[in-house]
């Protein structure tokens, strides 16, 4: 059979944010892929830049819609760092809490997606409706449903009443019980077994040699989870599993996020249990440094990286950010090559991808704003002169 | 200092390697540790990181702008402690030897500092740039610290003065 | 009084049980399914109108006809889709008789259904765009993976009752009501295989949205669009109606109103169990579904003959 390139993206139905895939196919299996990437590049890096730190608090926590609590607090460990803040146990306490709302609502959604990516609608509707429950809960908690906003400078913005706690808890023991289901229903399910064992394989060594981070590697049986090697927030208090698994295929990362959850269940517990008492916040003055400073944190899908450097005034003198999806996508190549076009969705799914937070910087997408400010002819005009430039020219035909 | 034991213990390791190669070595705190390097070292060092010290993990690169040098930062870890391992390069005419050779994964941290500072990257094999728009002028480099937004966008610049 | 029976033919043909009734059956039948599914999975659904309006939206948008495509071809497609299944629904006995019955009916009921799969190939072949071109080569191998299990399993209660007549197989079957329980492997085969040839989850390979976006249906819009969709709807009428007298006995002999609406209940059944595989599984990749029709369906329907051929000895 003759090789048939498709392109899968910038957009497609299986993919929820922009990024390309360009496969080689020989009937249905894959023979080669290649990834682009940078499709979603907004320059935030460079904002950053040109903001006050407290602001750019903001600005972060925007990097990504999912995990955008994740990225608040790698930077704010940073800043904190830099400021040589003595941050008081209950807002970390709290930062944990919402960290770990957090996971629950990311791990929640990418089953649902695998659900859907699966063809498994009902799977897709289920875990979306008990999301909702960890979404209230984060409502109540911070006032928002996904950019929380409960991060500051030296602690954060929301205490925790007597009251939250109890409505948190009767939530997580309903969650708790969906699991159990969805645990049941992932290792038992026929269609569910045959669309993700043995598929999108990535080898131990691969894992370790290629960068992965988050539960993708924790499903190739790799030990890395930052929560437990170097423990930030109030991790260290807390007694929970590092979850691996063997099977080194879309099964194990299934499974590996949702015992995760449960894992999760039981450090929300721990965590509201815990609540020291005391202030939730203190002051740092808005000029920081010099210094830099580097933070890891283990947001949903994987390890995140920042780096923040201080040059003694207001604003960064520069921001790093290295979200999880991008270490994992030297391995969707990998896990890509001589498998089959129908696990193709499966496959990226299943590193949980997120192009916002992996495009992150540049400049705002000049096309989208031409055309307010130029109006269509002018628009016209530009792509006329643009194709003449490369030697075609529409205006003799 | 025994509250830093670990990380002593991969100074003199790295000293006893590289001698005098490197310079500004600080122990920030547990778990973190930067020093500089000569750019021309740095696949040699980051193969004896990965190799003999098991920091087999490159977190990522962060490129700066230190005025008179650009340079990178390469953050390792061995999953525990981060080290930062700092390369500078002059302005005048900034190349990097590419470390993808030690680690695969480094591909798109090096396209984005060879876009976004214009620092070249010796030995990178050639692709689709990452992660500016196709269109955009080669020879600006955004995160740089000059750069302003009208070198490449000069209507855009002037149409947000004219709504101010 | 008496009806010409040339006039009652055309009635038999455009109204009833023939265009129009296929028509508002089948778009009936695909709201139920949806409304079915939503309740299961936890959500709304659409109202009762949704089936209708989407056709009337779809054949008031413009038809967009690729340049790199057979054009000929790409417009004449759905509506040999639509032509072949209301043939094979005048064979079928809907209220008291069919309107041509004859020895062999069933073998070609069973081509004719065969016809859209043909027309979905070619229509997703001649798009000519990457997305229709795999659509349609995964629309034929799944062609091959489930006609022979469907075929097998329609060939077993023939075997039973003696005949190759659909009205008579199910005369056969109101007749001797507990031979329909000794049929029940045949059914299931029947089930799985009306699924794959309606394209259902898990079945639903050829046009996998995640995947290959619309499959062979890609590069289609407008009234075309809504055409192959009311050849699908009608489709699951006719296949419903073909389980429903092959294997439970069509009208039970009653005939005029009530048999209709014995028709009418046992087809809604059957469509309940196809929503319900449909609501309880993921998809499956196309070679899983080719090992589980010649695995599992095919020596299921096999063996069903073999028992069949039996019991007939023993009737004798």
């Amino acid at each position: 059979m003759s090789k048939m390139t498709i392109p899968l993206g910038p957009q497609h139905p299986a993919l929820k944010e922009p990024v390309n895939f360009t496969l080689v196919l020989e009937g249905e299996q894959i023979t080669g892929s290649t990834v682009n990437l940078g499709y979603n590049h907004r320059g935030v890096e460079k904002a950053a830049e040109s903001r006050t730190f407290l602001q750019d608090i903001y600005l972060i926590e925007r990097v990504c819609g999912i995990c955008s609590h994740s990225h608040t607090t790698c930077y704010i460990t940073c800043v904190e760092e830099l400021a040589k803040a003595l941050v008081p146990e209950r807002a970390l306490a709290i930062r944990t809490l919402v960290a770990e709302l957090e996971r629950v609502h990311s791990h929640l959604l990418w089953l649902g997606i695998a659900g859907y990516e699966m063809g498994f609608e009902t799977l897709f509707m289920y875990s979306w409706r008990d999301r909702e429950q960890v979404l209230d809960c984060l409502e109540m908690v911070s006032g928002n449903r996904v950019h929380y906003g409960i991060n500051t400078i030296g602690g954060v913005r929301r205490d925790i009443t007597a009251e939250q706690k109890k409505i948190i808890l009767s939530k997580i023991s309903y969650l708790e019980e969906r699991t159990k289901y969805y645990v049941k229903l992932g290792t038992e399910e026929p269609t569910v077994l045959a669309r993700t064992q043995k598929v999108g394989m990535l080898p131990h060594d691969v894992a370790l040699e290629r960068g992965a981070v988050g539960p993708t590697a924790r499903a190739s049986a790799v030990k890395r989870d930052v929560r437990k090697d170097e423990p930030y927030l109030i991790y260290d208090k807390l007694d929970f599993n590092l979850i691996t698994h063997d099977t080194n295929d879309v099964f194990g990362r299934l499974v590996v996020r949702v015992l995760e959850l449960v894992e999760s269940y039981k450090i929300i517990r721990q965590v509201l249990n815990y609540l020291p008492e005391g202030p939730i916040a203190v002051k740092v003055p808005a000029k920081i440094g010099p210094g830099e400073a580097v933070s890891r944190y283990e947001a949903p899908r994987g390890e995140d990286f920042h780096y923040v450097k201080a040059n003694g005034t207001d604003k960064p003198e520069r921001v790093k950010v290295r979200a999880p999806t991008m270490a994992n996508y030297p391995s969707v190549s990998y896990m890509l090559d001589g498998g089959y076009l129908a696990d193709v969705p499966m496959v990226i799914a299943a590193i949980d991808p997120c192009m916002s937070c992996t495009d992150r910087a540049m400049v705002y997408d000049n096309k989208a704003g031409k055309v307010q400010i130029y109006g269509w002819d002018d628009l016209r005009k530009y792509g006329i002169e643009h194709y003449k430039k490369r030697g075609i020219d529409f205006s003799k035909m | 200092m025994s509250e830093f034991e670990k990380e002593e213990k991969i100074k003199a390791q790295l000293e006893a390697k590289f001698g005098a190669a490197i310079t500004e070595l600080t122990i920030q705190r547990k778990n973190r540790i930067w020093f500089e390097i000569p750019a021309d070292r740095i696949p040699e060092l980051m193969k004896f990181m990965k190799t003999e010290m098991g920091h087999t993990h490159l977190a990522t690169i962060t490129g700066f702008d230190g005025g008179e040098n650009l340079g990178a930062n390469y953050h390792l870890t061995d999953t525990h402690g981060i080290i930062t391992v700092r390369a500078k390069t002059p302005r005048a005419n900034p190349h990097l030897p590419t470390v993808t050779g030690v680690f695969p994964g480094a591909v798109p941290y090096e396209r984005e500092l060879e876009d976004l500072f214009g620092i070249k990257i010796d030995g990178l094999a050639p692709g689709r740039r990452y992660p500016l728009p196709d269109d955009f002028p080669a020879d600006q480099h955004p995160l740089r610290k000059d750069w302003k937004i009208a070198d490449a966008y000069p209507d855009e610049a002037t149409a947000k003065q004219e709504a101010a | 009084m008496t009806i010409d029976p040339i006039l009652l033919a055309l009635i038999y043909i455009l109204i009833f049980p023939g265009f129009i009734f296929l028509t508002v059956y089948g778009l009936f039948l695909q709201w139920f399914d949806r409304k079915i599914s939503a309740v299961m999975q936890n959500r709304v659904g659409p109202p009762w109108y949704q089936a209708l309006a989407d056709i009337i939206k779809l054949l008031s948008k413009e038809v967009i006809i690729p340049d790199a495509c057979d054009t000929v071809m790409f417009k004449i497609l759905p509506y040999f889709a639509i032509a072949a299944v209301v043939t094979a629904a005048l064979l079928l006995p809907i209220w008291t008789d069919a309107l041509c019955s004859f020895q062999g009916d069933l073998v070609v009921v069973i081509y004719l259904l065969t016809i859209p799969t043909v027309t979905f190939f070619l229509a997703g072949w001649s798009s000519t765009s990457p997305y229709a071109t795999i659509g349609s080569m995964r629309v034929l191998t799944q062609l091959f993976a489930y006609e022979v299990p469907m075929m097998l399993s329609l060939i077993g209660p023939a075997i039973l009752a003696g005949t190759w007549n659909i009205s008579e197989i199910a005369g056969f079957f109101t007749a001797h009501k507990p031979y329909m329980l000794a049929q029940i492997p045949a059914f299931f085969v029947a089930l799985m295989a009306l699924q794959g040839k309606l394209e259902r989850v898990p079945f639903d390979i050829p046009h996998a949205k995640n995947e290959i976006v619309g499959g062979q249906f890609t590069e289609y819009s407008g009234r075309l669009l809504a055409f192959f969709y009311l050849a699908v709807d009608m489709e699951m009428v006719v296949g419903a109606g073909l389980i429903n007298a092959i294997f439970l006995g069509a009208t039970l002999g009653t005939a005029g109103i009530l048999g209709a609406v014995i028709f009418l209940a046992k087809t809604l059944a059957i469509v309940f169990l196809l929503t319900l595989t449909k609501v309880l599984m993921g998809r499956v990749r196309i070679d899983q579904m080719v090992r589980f029709c010649w695995q599992i369906l095919a020596p299921l329907s096999m063996a069903q003959i073999l028992f069949d051929i039996f019991l007939k000895f023993r009737l004798g």
